[in-house]
């Protein structure tokens, strides 16, 4: 259902001639040029790119972190250009975030952890039921009550996407989820957001360089210098890409 | 409510390195004890110099009107006492008669002052049970009572020592409790008004000639039923002004005024305010660093939470309740090692060091003070987490 969800649907981010600079007079510098993307509901789009091309900084925008200067920014439907800071708070709570690191609390348990998420919601009877049961999901069943300095990397990537997903957002936004990861790991995991995001029906964008995981998605965009470079579909990407960086096989595996 | 059901990160966060969050709790507790210490020797140095006053068995003082404090050696004529006796609502007057004098460590040998306090031993003038237990033993020749709180200077302060009072000898025949103050020298001792003429009435031509025609300190009783502040008045208008009649107790009495001349006359009250203010500050600086290496180890988590959807008002309520746990948690050793030292220097110094209720309560509060201006501080650290810079960390 998820990539064939009709586009009549509001998309989960409309970006309209999105220019972002930083710095202030004679500093300043342009990092993103006349960005324009869509992103339909229910995909799961990989950003790619140089080193410094802006990757990170179209997704902080994106994630309401950041002020919009120019253009247009919609997030779930909403307006974000031209909100207050307060506002931009709201804005993000209904977005999940993975970030390279996992940024656990190393004083609180697994459960403990994703539970700061769900008291976002208000919701302080289920919270434990919510968290344990989201732990589940992410295959943790068996270590609800475990501190991340019990835990192995993988282990803790998987506490922070259940963080990130437990409140069901409509939107997730990853920033080389998987760089901290050994090879099984960084697949695991990935899989598993694959797998939770079909089910939820959500919108993922992840910036990765990680090669090996770029068959989980439906879309492929690419960022060279702040601008969009591409904008493709996984076999357009594949087949227009060096296959020595690109194994078509390794997709299939 | 919604308090109770939040996890407790604030609480969690600091005691999740054991070792780390007890050698927290000492430095808090150390910032607290020194404000303990100053602050207790501040009060001791004050309130010792009122233990005698306050346990004078008078309603109403009489002294000298130059006698501004006790430690001015100026006695007043013993009639004025006299003339008091015939007023309604006076039920009876006490003279007390107070001398410096040099006392001769029994075991070095050595000369010490002291201050001698003698009465008649009928009168209730210093009704400490010792006292009157034993004033019969003053009615006999070249007899003293000794405070066992004197300074350790004097040698043993024990009945049956013998030794040299103003070059004449002197028996112990008993002991009280009382404690020094500035003008006391290294203690007390008590003597009948009788042996009080045999050592000062003839004592060479330097010092002063000490007769019953003049008393250092009058103690009014007043007979039960009679309002003090208007016999006061009736006194200060009717007895010539040569003397200072007061009530004892009061805003305006003889122990506020003795104590008004201590802070405004001497350096302690700023001394020790310089040195409690000192270990406050200390607190602060410990407890700000505590807070900010929690806040700066954490500074990605903070950011996370930031990024999650959490207010800076959230993260400002961590920090300060960290500040709350260390200094609640923190205050109760410093209290209980002040307490401690409190004995120990008071049995050194003779001073007299109270805890009291209200002393306590101020402490805590500003050690609560001292840990909310630190959160304060280290909260903006928090605040200016930015969470866009997580992204890519
Ligand atoms: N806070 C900042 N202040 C000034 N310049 C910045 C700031 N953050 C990033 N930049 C610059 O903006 C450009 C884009 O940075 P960005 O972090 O978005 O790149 P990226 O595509 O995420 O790179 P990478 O793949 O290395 O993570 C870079 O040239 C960078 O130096
Ligand atoms: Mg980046």
């Amino acid at each position: 259902m998820s990539a064939a969800t009709p586009t009549a649907l509001a998309p989960a981010v409309a970006i309209r001639q999105l220019n972002y600079y930083f710095g202030r007079g004679d500093l300043r510098k342009q990092v993103l040029y006349d960005i324009d993307l869509h992103l339909p509901p229910g995909q799961i789009v990989i950003m790619t790119g140089p080193s410094g091309s802006g990757k990170t900084t179209l997704l902080t925008l994106i994630g309401a972190l950041r002020s919009v200067q120019s253009g247009s920014l919609q997030v779930l439907g909403q307006e974000i250009a031209g909100l207050g800071k307060h506002k931009l708070v709201e804005v993000r709570r209904n977005i999940g975030f993975i970030f390279q690191a996992h940024n656990l609390f190393a004083s609180l348990t697994a459960c403990q952890n994703v539970e700061m998420a769900v008291e976002l919601q208000g919701q302080f009877h289920s919270k434990r039921a919510q968290a344990v049961q989201m732990l589940e999901q992410v295959g943790l069943g068996d270590r609800v009550d475990y501190k991340p300095g019990s835990l192995s990397g993988g282990q803790k990537q998987r506490v922070a996407i259940a963080r990130a997903l437990v409140n069901s957002p409509r939107l997730i936004l990853a920033d080389e989820p998987t760089a901290a990861l050994d090879k099984k790991s960084g697949r695991d995991v990935v899989t598993l957001m694959q797998h939770l995001v079909k089910e939820q029906d959500c919108t993922i964008l992840m910036v990765t360089h990680d090669n090996r995981i770029l068959d989980v998605a439906d879309r492929i965009i690419n960022l060279v210098d702040g601008s969009l470079e591409s904008d493709e579909n996984l076999e357009t990407f594949v087949a227009t890409h060096d296959p020595k960086a690109l194994d078509r096989r390794m997709f299939i595996l | 409510m919604i308090f109770l059901k939040r996890t407790p990160l604030a609480w969690l966060n600091l005691i999740h390195d054991r070792w780390k969050f007890l050698t927290s709790l000492a430095g808090v507790g150390f910032a607290v004890l020194l404000m303990f210490l100053f602050t207790g020797f501040m009060n001791a140095l004050y309130d010792s110099q009122l233990q005698l006053l306050e346990r004078l068995n008078g309603d109403i003082i009489m002294v000298n009107r130059l006698k501004s404090n006790m430690f001015v050696p100026i006695a007043f004529a013993r009639r004025r006492l006299d003339q008091v006796r015939a007023y309604a609502g006076v039920s009876d007057a006490y003279a007390l008669y107070i001398s410096e004098a040099n006392w001769k460590n029994p075991i070095t040998q050595r000369t010490r002052p002291v201050r001698v306090l003698a009465f008649n031993p009928a009168d209730p003038v210093l009704p400490l049970p010792a006292v009157l237990q034993q004033r019969d033993r003053l009615q006999r020749l070249n007899t003293a009572l000794i405070d066992t709180k004197a300074r350790a200077e004097l040698g043993p302060t024990t009945a049956g020592v013998i030794t040299e009072l103003a070059e004449r000898e002197v028996r112990i025949v008993g002991t009280f409790t009382l404690g020094t103050d500035f003008a006391s020298g290294n203690g007390n001792l008590i003597m009948s008004d009788q042996n009080f003429l045999r050592y000062f009435a003839n004592r060479g031509p330097d010092e002063a000639q000490r007769s019953f025609a003049t008393a250092d300190v009058g103690l009014i009783k007043v007979a039960p039923g009679t309002a003090i502040e208007p016999l006061v008045a009736v006194l200060q208008q009717e007895i010539p002004n040569d003397v200072l009649i007061l009530p004892r107790d009061g805003p305006d009495g003889f122990v506020q005024r003795e104590r008004a001349y201590w802070e405004e006359n001497t350096n302690i009250g700023f001394v020790f305010s310089l040195l409690t203010g000192m270990g406050f500050v200390v607190g602060i600086i410990l407890v700000y660093q505590i807070l900010y290496t929690d806040v700066a180890d954490h500074w990605s988590e903070y950011a996370t939470l930031k990024a999650m959807g959490y207010r800076n008002s959230f993260l400002f309520w961590v920090v300060i309740q960290e500040a709350l746990i260390l200094s609640t948690l923190g205050f109760i050793p410093g209290f209980l090692v002040g307490g401690l030292l409190y004995g120990v220097t008071g049995n050194i110094t003779g001073l007299l060091f109270r805890m009291t209720l209200g002393r306590v309560v101020t402490l805590y509060v500003m050690t609560y003070i001292m840990c909310f201006i630190s959160g304060a501080i280290a909260v903006r650290k928090v605040q200016a987490a930015d969470p866009a810079e997580v992204f890519g960390l």
